[in-house]
């Protein structure tokens, strides 16, 4: 009796979580496969249509369309977030910049607050009409720019909101990389004559390839559920233009056709984590390829 | 005991996976599980119980804002006669709401606000309401029994009517020399509009609706001043008609004589043009009666509405341009008392008065729809004040005389929001001169039918 409690104990610990993941991640996971063959509109009954969901979607050129803006998107924001994120690093990590305090503080501020307030301050800032940014652009002569309106820039001005929301969160995680460098390394490079340059190519930024790779993964992954900001400042135009895959996927659900959109849901899924695994081998640290 | 370790790359591949999988699988959750028992709508019978014995409590949702407060006070008055029902009155987020929580069926509400536009793809959740309305349909505006009718069953209590008018500038007209009497049909419009061009060429007298969404819900009221709509009772499509292509060749005309001023509804641009003599004229619905009473500030008075021109020599003069109405879910607690109260706002005197005529809210009454019940909607008996802004000009009159010409309908499809992906795009491209009106037709009617009608 004694022995079957004590080999009890150790699962009635764990059980807890287990059973909120099941109730709460598990289960709805299933169900929404499970749904992802059917077509319900949330009403009457379910009806199993096997693969049409995936297939209407696989032929649909919208959903193409808004993989292909969210790609673009991830173009626009990734790259330029690891520069400038460790641009912004090496910078909050220099001991002897004067006014670190409140360069942490700037980079993180966009960070922290509500992503829908500043995405109404990019509607007035980039106003055609009566925006800021026309504003300084016609007091140097130059013309007005449709940043929201026209389909050749409303994605370019979705990703700078998202750069400018993410950038300081890409700064805390490649910074706390380069903390983890050991100083006596930049010391050695230093006694055999590198330059600074050299130092930041041959040190820093392969030592900080695993947080770049985490990084990656993480804003692959932020890019391709964008939602708030295209919902919020373009509602999807103009012409479908910033029209993401996060924000497609809510068009099914808000058109309660929940099996297009669990079909989806799905579709992401493969394309999320294949993207994210390219990602990681592309930035492992050549000592860990086997 | 051994235990055999994780290897790096397999943890990150698995953390990689249960990563993706829960950050897009929880929008798929959120898709809720398939159910549903497939039965028939409950029909909803008169409650039995007199004013004085009807008793109970009923949750009522409804959208934030002033229209909350006036609906307030109007059920402060429903309480006068029904002193035994106390009525929950919530102000909820109805649009992301309401749909979910009917679908669910948990925490429904007894009754509730919605879009006229809404109504019928939730169809099957609502109480049917066809026998309570039949003492009052034959003064019911046809156009609001229509919209809320699928399959022959009415689902909403009709409530707000919001005709089209055509609001003009008067002083603008009276320099030019034009009565706004003699603006009886499009054609009319368009030559007003030229003529006042010439005088003025820095003018773009009509206002095109730039936000594909409410140019889609502009469509549809000059579609419906025509007896047409997006589709017909049977749900087929009839976008390739006489009707719909009379109005695209109509836009096309007037954006290729450059007499549009294309804005988005009452943003900056667009209140900026009101403001500075660009526009003139605006066909929009009776709501519209908002900008110059708190957004104009140097027009506010010089502008007045008319009935809409009519498509045809004689055709109506105007269509509707949304619309609410209040439902009772089939899982309400107390849907005999939610009826009460609907019946009571809708259709009895106290109730209607108490909506539309003065309040703390707004001390002229509310002058942004009129009431779909035909006694209410009296000429002779505003329920609201003429209006300052409007240069002391009887709205209610002019209003309520363009509500009697509307059209009956048929019912919204319950994928019309949907659709302006496609036609409210394309608008905006014939719009902007990108498409011709055939290729508007052609392409969202090709895209209607396959990703919407097809998928149903």
């Amino acid at each position: 009796m004694r022995l079957r409690s004590v080999r009890l104990t150790p699962y009635l610990f764990i059980a807890p979580f287990f059973a909120v993941f099941g109730a709460f991640g598990l289960y709805p996971l299933i169900y929404a496969l499970q749904l992802s063959f059917m077509r319900w509109r949330g009403g009457s009954q379910a009806r199993w249509v096997g693969f049409d969901n995936y297939l209407y979607l696989l032929t649909s050129p919208e959903f193409w369309s808004s993989l292909g803006n969210s790609a673009v998107m991830w173009l626009l924001i990734v790259p330029l977030q690891i520069v400038a994120g460790l641009g912004g690093a090496v910078l909050l990590a220099n001991a002897k910049l004067r006014l670190r305090g409140f360069f942490r503080v700037a980079f993180i501020v966009p960070f922290v607050t509500p992503l829908v307030a500043m995405a109404q301050v990019w509607i007035v800032v980039f106003d055609q009409d009566y925006g800021l940014v026309n504003y300084l652009l016609n007091l140097v002569g130059l013309p007005d720019v449709a940043w929201l309106t026209s389909t050749a820039w409303s994605k370019p001005t979705l990703a700078l909101l998202f750069l400018w929301k993410t950038t300081g969160f890409a700064i805390i995680i490649l910074l706390a990389g380069l903390q983890a460098v050991p100083g006596g390394v930049y010391e050695a490079a230093s006694l055999d004559g590198a330059s600074r340059w050299r130092q930041f190519w041959s040190i820093t930024v392969p030592l900080v390839r695993r947080s770049m790779a985490f990084l990656v993964v993480i804003q692959t992954l932020a890019v391709f559920q964008m939602f708030t900001e295209p919902r919020v400042v373009t509602e999807g135009g103009p012409y479908g233009s910033t029209t993401t895959a996060g924000l497609y996927l809510y068009d099914h659900i808000n058109a309660s056709d929940l099996g297009t959109g669990a079909a989806n849901s799905f579709l992401l899924v493969l394309l999320v984590f294949g993207l994210s695994l390219v990602s990681v081998r592309m930035l492992r640290p050549k000592d860990e390829v086997s | 005991m051994t235990t055999s370790p994780i290897g790096r790359r397999g943890f990150l591949k698995g953390a990689l996976g249960v990563g993706a999988l829960a950050a897009t699988g929880s929008l798929a959750a959120a898709c809720a599980a398939p159910g549903g028992t497939g039965a028939q709508p409950s029909k909803l019978a008169a409650p039995a119980a007199s004013a004085s014995s009807a008793k109970g409590e009923i949750t009522i949702w409804n959208r934030s804002g002033d229209l909350f407060k006036v609906f307030d006070a109007a059920i402060a008055k429903f309480r006068e006669a029904y002193p035994n029902v106390k009525v929950n009155h919530q102000a909820v987020d109805i649009d992301a709401k309401l749909a979910n929580t009917l679908i669910s069926g948990t925490d429904v509400p007894d009754g509730s606000f919605w879009d006229d536009a809404k109504i019928g793809g939730q169809a099957e959740h609502l109480f049917d309401l066809t026998d309570l309305i039949a003492p009052y349909k034959d003064r019911t505006s046809a156009y609001k029994l229509s919209v809320n009718t699928v399959d022959g069953k009415i689902y909403g209590v009709p409530w707000d009517l919001d005709p089209g008018l055509l609001w003009y500038r008067e002083d603008v007209l009276d320099k030019a020399g034009i009565d706004p009497a003699t603006l009886a049909t499009y054609d009319d419009l368009l030559k007003a509009a030229r003529t006042i061009k010439e005088k003025d060429p820095k003018t773009k007298p009509i206002h095109l609706e730039k936000t594909p969404f409410l140019s889609q819900l502009w469509l549809e009221m000059l579609a419906n001043q025509q007896g047409t709509s997006l589709t017909d009772a049977q749900g087929k499509l009839r976008l390739d008609s006489e009707e719909y292509r009379r109005i695209f060749a109509w836009i096309q005309g007037a954006v290729k004589d450059d007499l549009v001023t294309h804005a988005p509804y009452l943003e900056q641009t667009d209140v900026n043009t009101l403001d500075n003599g660009q526009q003139v004229f605006v066909p929009w619905a009776i709501w519209w009666s908002f900008a110059p009473q708190q957004l104009l500030k140097n027009t506010k008075g010089k502008w007045r509405a008319a009935p809409l021109p009519a498509w045809t020599p004689g055709g109506a003069r105007s269509g509707a341009m949304g619309g609410s109405s209040f439902i009772i879910p089939a899982k309400a607690k107390n849907p005999e008392l939610a009826w009460l109260l609907y019946e009571f706002l809708c259709f009895k005197e106290p109730g209607y008065t108490a909506v539309y005529g003065p309040n703390d809210v707004y001390p002229g009454g509310l002058s942004t729809s009129i009431p779909s019940y035909t006694p209410a909607a009296d000429p002779a008996k505003p329920l609201f004040k003429p209006i300052d802004a409007l240069g002391g000009q009887d709205l209610w009159k002019v209003a309520v005389e363009a509500g009697a010409s509307i059209p009956a309908a048929a019912p919204i499809p319950w994928w019309w929001a949907q659709s302006v992906d496609y036609l409210g795009n394309n608008m905006q491209r014939l719009m902007e001169g990108k498409m011709s009106p055939d290729q508007v037709i052609s392409d969202s009617a090709e895209k209607i039918q396959k990703n919407l009608i097809d998928r149903s």
